[in-house]
C-alpha cells in the first residue's frame, strides 16, 4: 500500500540541480582542479613511462639516431647473469628492509606509546623521524666515516675492545648487510611514525575488554591490537617493499661501482650504469619494464595475501 | 679527484681576427662572433673561480661575445662525458664543450662535433704557431684518438701526468733520504717500511681504483703494463707486467703501507698533518699544497719505477658543437685559449693541469708558487701514455676498477682478478 501511494506521488527536484548548463560547468570547475595534478601525472609518471615501452623496442645511444629492435632488448634479459645479480640482490634488501622495518617499526611504536611523558614521547618521537630528514646523501657519507676501515668509530671503538671489525663496504659478505642496517636507521623513523599512528585508531574499548576478560600482555597485543593495526601494518609492508626494490642513492654513494664483486648492485643502479654509462637506452628502459613488472607482481600478491589476515 | 682542466696556449692573441671556415653556419659565421656562448667544463667549486675568471679575461679581451658556462661536478672525465651526453640528447644546446681525453672518442664518434679542418685552414699561422709550441706528442695523439675519421674535432688544451708530492718533513723525520732522481719500487717501498717503523705515517694512499688515472695507470705503465693495448682495441689488464703491478700495489697494501681500501681517507689533510708521506697527483693537488700552506714542505718526484719511467697523461680538447648556433664566437674563443695570454692567465689563477704550451709550463707563471720539482710535471709527457678511453670508457672504467680492487683486497688471487676483468673488457672495445 505505502509504496504504491509513493510510486504515485511526483517527487520535486532541487531547483538549483536543473539546469545542464550549471553541471557542465561544474565539471569544467573539477576539471580545473585536477590538472595541475593531471599534468604532474602525464609529465612524470605516464609520459615517461610510454617512453620507456617505446625506447624499449630500440637500440639507442642517446646521440645516434634509435634502430628498432623489437624484443631484443627483452630476450638479451635472458642471457645477462648481471641482471640477475642484481635481482637477487634487490630482493634480499627488499625482504630484509621488509622484515626489520615492519618489526623495528611496531616495536618502537608500541615502546613509545606506553611513555607516559609528553614531553619525553614526544623527544623520542622526534629522536626517531630525526635521521628520515636527512638526504640520502649525507646520510651515506656520515655512515662511510663511521665505518671507516682504517680511522671509523665503529673500528675505533670495536677495536679497543679487542674486536676485529671487517672492511664493511670492501667485503662481499659485508657490504649488503651493512647497507640495510643503514637503510635502517634512516628510514625506520618513516614506518614507526605509520606504525604510532594505526597503534593509536585501536579502540579503547577492545582494550579494555580484553583486560576485563583477563589477557595478558602478549595476548592482548597478538590477538587484539596487531588484528586492529592489520590495515596500517599492510600498508607499510606494500610501500616499505616498493621503495626498497627502488632503492640506489646509498649504493650509488658508498659503493659507487655496485660494491666488491657485485654484492651491492641493485637493479635500479643496474639499469642506471646500462642507461647512462653504457649508453644502452633501449635495454635499461626494457630492465625499468621489468622493476615495474615485478613491483606489480609483487604488490598483487600483497593484495591477494591480504584477504587472508588483514582485518577489513 | 680531476686529472686536467682547462686552456693551453702558444701565440699572443689577435684581435679582431678574420672568421671562420669549416661549415660555419649559423647566425654567427662571419667575423669574429658576437653574443653568448653556451660552454660546459668539469669543474668543482673551487675549479670554477678559476675558469670564471678565464672566462671573464676572455670577454675583457672580446667584449662582444659574453659567455654562459656551466661548471659540471662530475668527479671524473668518464661521469662529465656521460652528463654531456645525456643533456645533449635531452636538447640542452652548447657550443663549446672541454672535453677531456675520456670522453674524445666518444664525443668525436656520434656526430655531435663540427669538424675544425676549415677553421683551422683559414687561420693556419695561428694554428701552425701554437702546435709548434706544444709538445708533439700533443697533436699526435689527439689526431689519432680524438678524430678517428681523419677529420680535426679538437684543439687540444692542457694535459696532466702523474707524479708523487712528497712531505720533506716526514720523510726527514723518518731518516729517509728522497733521491735525486728516478727511484725504484723496492726504494719505494723500503722508505715506507722505515717511515711506518718511525713515525706512524703510511707511505701512500692507493685509492681503491675508482680513478684509474691515478690508482692504477702509474703502476702499470712503470712496469711496462697498460689496461688496453696501444690502439684501444684488446684489453691487456692481465698481462704479466699487469699482475705484478698489481701485487706489488697489494703488498703495500698488505704490510700496512697504506689505508685500508674502502674508506674515507682524506690524503691531502693527512699529508699536512704528517700522517702522510706521499700523495699521487697530477698539477691538481698544487691547489691543495697552496691551501693547506704545504708548498715549502713538499716536493714533487717522479713515479717509482720498476722497468722505467711511465706516467698516464690526460688531455682536454676543445670542440665546437656542430648544432652550435655561434661558431664563428667559438672559433674566436678557441683562437684566444691558443693564445700565450690565456695560457699564463689560467695558470696563475690556479688550472688544475699543466698549459699545453712548453714555454709556459716551463715559466714561472706555472712553477711560482708550487712545490719543488714541479718542472717534473711537463717533462713527464716524454715518456707518458695516453690514458685508454675507448668508446665505452665509463663501462670500462668500471671492470678495470672492479678488476684492480678485487685483486688488492684478497677476494680473489691476483692473477684471477684480472683475468676475470680481461674478458669482461673484450665485449666493450
Amino acid at each position: 500500500m505505502t509504496i504504491s501511494l509513493t510510486r504515485r506521488r511526483a517527487v520535486p527536484r532541487p531547483p538549483a540541480l536543473q539546469p545542464s548548463v550549471t553541471a557542465g560547468s561544474r565539471q569544467w570547475v573539477g576539471y580545473a582542479f585536477l590538472s595541475p595534478a593531471l599534468l604532474l601525472f602525464v609529465l612524470f609518471v605516464a609520459g615517461p613511462f610510454v617512453a620507456a615501452i617505446v625506447l624499449s623496442l630500440y637500440r639507442w645511444d642517446m646521440l645516434t639516431p634509435a634502430r628498432f629492435a623489437g624484443v631484443g632488448n627483452f630476450t638479451a634479459m635472458f642471457g645477462d647473469p648481471l641482471l640477475y645479480r642484481s635481482l637477487a640482490n634487490t630482493f634480499v634488501f627488499a625482504l630484509a628492509s621488509l622484515v626489520t622495518h615492519l618489526v623495528g617499526g611496531l616495536l618502537l611504536a608500541l615502546g613509545v606509546n606506553r611513555l607516559k611523558n609528553r614531553v619525553l614521547s614526544y623527544f623520542v618521537r622526534t629522536s626517531l623521524f630525526f635521521p628520515f630528514v636527512i638526504s640520502w646523501a649525507a646520510v651515506a657519507l656520515l655512515w662511510k666515516y663511521v665505518l671507516d676501515p682504517s680511522f671509523g668509530l665503529v673500528t675505533y671503538y670495536l677495536g679497543k675492545l679487542g674486536v676485529d671489525t671487517p672492511n664493511w663496504f670492501n667485503d662481499p659478505s659485508w657490504a649488503l648487510p651493512s647497507i640495510i642496517g643503514i637503510d635502517f636507521w634512516h628510514t625506520i623513523g618513516f614506518t614507526f611514525v605509520i606504525m604510532l599512528a594505526g597503534l593509536q585508531t585501536v579502540p579503547n574499548t577492545l582494550l579494555e575488554a580484553a583486560r576485563l576478560d583477563g589477557a595478558n600482555a602478549w595476548q592482548t597485543l597478538w590477538h587484539v591490537t596487531i588484528p586492529m593495526m592489520s590495515p596500517t601494518i599492510f600498508f607499510a609492508a606494500v610501500i616499505t617493499f616498493i621503495g626498497a626494490f627502488q632503492i640506489f642513492d646509498p649504493i650509488q654513494i658508498i659503493t659507487p661501482q655496485g660494491g666488491p664483486d657485485n654484492s651491492t648492485m641493485s637493479v635500479v643502479m643496474y639499469l642506471y650504469q646500462k642507461g647512462f654509462q653504457s649508453f644502452q637506452v633501449g635495454y635499461a628502459s626494457a630492465v625499468s619494464l621489468l622493476v615495474f613488472a615485478v613491483l606489480m607482481v609483487v604488490t598483487l600478491l600483497q593484495f591477494w595475501g591480504s584477504r587472508r589476515w588483514v582485518h577489513q | 679527484m680531476l686529472q686536467l682542466m682547462g686552456a693551453a696556449a702558444a701565440l699572443p692573441a689577435v684581435g679582431g681576427l678574420a672568421g671562420c671556415g669549416g661549415s660555419g653556419g649559423g647566425n654567427g659565421a662571419q667575423g669574429s662572433g658576437k653574443g653568448t656562448l653556451r660552454l660546459a667544463y668539469l669543474g668543482d667549486a673551487s675549479q670554477q673561480a678559476a675558469f670564471k675568471a678565464l672566462f671573464a679575461a676572455f670577454n675583457k679581451a672580446h667584449p662582444g661575445i659574453k659567455i654562459s658556462a656551466t661548471g659540471i661536478a662530475s668527479g671524473d672525465w668518464a661521469t662529465f662525458a656521460n652528463t654531456i651526453s645525456t643533456q645533449l640528447a635531452g636538447g640542452k644546446e652548447y657550443d663549446i664543450v672541454d672535453v677531456a681525453t675520456e670522453g674524445q672518442l666518444l664525443m668525436s664518434s656520434k656526430n655531435v662535433l663540427e669538424p675544425l679542418d676549415g677553421y683551422i685552414a683559414k687561420d693556419k699561422a695561428i694554428v701552425d704557431a701554437y702546435y709548434g709550441g706544444i709538445d708533439p706528442h700533443l697533436k699526435e695523439w689527439t689526431k689519432k684518438y680524438g678524430s678517428p675519421d681523419g677529420k680535426t674535432y679538437f684543439i687540444p688544451g692542457g694535459y696532466n701526468s702523474m707524479v708523487l708530492y712528497c712531505n720533506t718533513e716526514v720523510f726527514a723525520k723518518a731518516g729517509v733520504e728522497l733521491p735525486d732522481g728516478e727511484w725504484t719500487w723496492e726504494q719505494f717501498k723500503a722508505a715506507g717500511a722505515k717511515i711506518k717503523a718511525r713515525t706512524g705515517a703510511y707511505l701512500t694512499a692507493l685509492g681503491d681504483g675508482s680513478f684509474p688515472f691515478g690508482d692504477i695507470m702509474p703502476w702499470l705503465l712503470t712496469n711496462g703494463g697498460s689496461t688496453l693495448d696501444a690502439d684501444w682495441k684488446n684489453p691487456t689488464f692481465n698481462t704479466p707486467q699487469a699482475v705484478e703491478a698489481a701485487s706489488y700495489v697489494k703488498s703495500l697494501l698488505d704490510a700496512g703501507l697504506a689505508p685500508k681500501l674502502g674508506g674515507t681517507f682524506d690524503a691531502a689533510a693527512q699529508l699536512a698533518k704528517g700522517k702522510l708521506a706521499t700523495l699521487g697527483g697530477g698539477r691538481w693537488p698544487t691547489l691543495d699544497m697552496r691551501r693547506l700552506k704545504l708548498v715549502d714542505k713538499v716536493r714533487i718526484m717522479s713515479w717509482p719505477t720498476k722497468t722505467g719511467p711511465g706516467s698516464p697523461i690526460g688531455w682536454d680538447g676543445w670542440p665546437i658543437l656542430r648544432a652550435s648556433k655561434n661558431k664563428a664566437a667559438a672559433w674566436t674563443f678557441l683562437k684566444w685559449l691558443m693564445s700565450t695570454q690565456a695560457s699564463q692567465f689560467y695558470a696563475k689563477v690556479g688550472g688544475t693541469n699543466i698549459p699545453a704550451l712548453t714555454s709556459v709550463a716551463n715559466s714561472p707563471a706555472f712553477l711560482s708558487d708550487a712545490p719543488k720539482g714541479s718542472k717534473l710535471l711537463p717533462a713527464a709527457i716524454a715518456h707518458g701514455t695516453p690514458i685508454p678511453s675507448p668508446k665505452q670508457g665509463a663501462a670500462v672504467q668500471r671492470v678495470v676498477s672492479s678488476g684492480w680492487k678485487s685483486a688488492l683486497t684478497g677476494l680473489k688471487p691476483v692473477k684471477q682478478s684480472l683475468d676475470a676483468a680481461n674478458e669482461q673488457l673484450k665485449p666493450l672495445l
